[in-house]
């Protein structure tokens, strides 16, 4: 199931609701708040960043390998090349007064997903997660 | 997002009730505005019936925290479902913010 969303503008949640609508998704809710928290975090970053402001497109699909039960989610756009999983891993262990605000999201998918890999393809940016269900 | 702040005496209990997301975490934190004000703030939030909350809330969450801190205050997060502890524990949230 994939879908092209153009323009992406303040459309975060919908892109959101497409991908959790779709057949592929596990009923377990503890997995789809997981899946969900991760699609959430990642097509953000997309909307707010990709097109720096201007207007661009978003591709977002879903698949999911019968036999492994294996669920992978692709995010596609055209906005300027950037490799989120670069970005170094927030330090967890500081105070609340030298905690950064912010720069949490990319690790939150990490945390949840079981995988996450980014490529540049055709000028375009492809974030891919997968997990188990 | 419903916001319901109540003040008793010195205390201030509060109660979440929804989800915090893209959509409507700046308006979460402007519901929760009255709190980054006054003197030694004692904040209790009552987060049962918070069943979500991306990046964007725990923003507002260490925003607070930070504020609560400088004005020599306390907070504690109540009854934090599973799922939403995780987030918390995950992020080192948990351990800078007071979960109960």
């Amino acid at each position: 199931m994939k879908k092209r969303f153009n323009p992406i503008t303040d459309r975060s949640s919908e892109i959101v609701a497409f991908l959790m609508a779709s057949p592929d998704m596990p009923k377990d809710e503890d997995l789809r708040f997981k899946i969900e928290l991760s699609i959430e975090e990642a097509v953000e970053n997309v909307v707010q960043y990709a097109y720096e402001g201007g207007i661009g497109w978003l591709e977002a699909g879903t698949s999911l390998d019968d036999k492994s039960l294996i669920l992978t989610i692709e995010l596609r756009d055209a906005g300027m090349p950037f490799n989120p999983l670069e970005k170094d891993d927030p330090d967890i262990t500081l105070s609340a007064g030298e905690r950064p605000v912010g720069g949490l999201g990319i690790y939150i998918c990490k945390s949840m997903m079981d995988s996450i890999s980014y490529r540049y393809e055709d000028g375009n940016n492809v974030l891919v997660m997968s997990k188990r269900v | 997002m419903k916001v319901t702040i109540n003040k008793q005496n010195e205390k201030t209990l509060v109660v979440l009730d929804g989800r915090i997301d893209s959509t409507n975490a700046d308006q979460f934190q402007q519901d929760i505005a009255s709190l980054m004000e006054g003197e030694k703030p004692d904040i209790d939030i009552d987060c049962t019936n918070m069943t979500y909350t991306s990046s964007q809330g725990l923003r507002v969450f260490l925003l607070l925290q930070k504020s609560v801190m400088a004005r020599n205050g306390k907070m504690v997060l109540r009854n934090m479902n599973p799922r939403v502890k995780e987030v918390f524990d995950i992020t080192g949230f948990s351990n800078i913010i007071t979960t109960i």
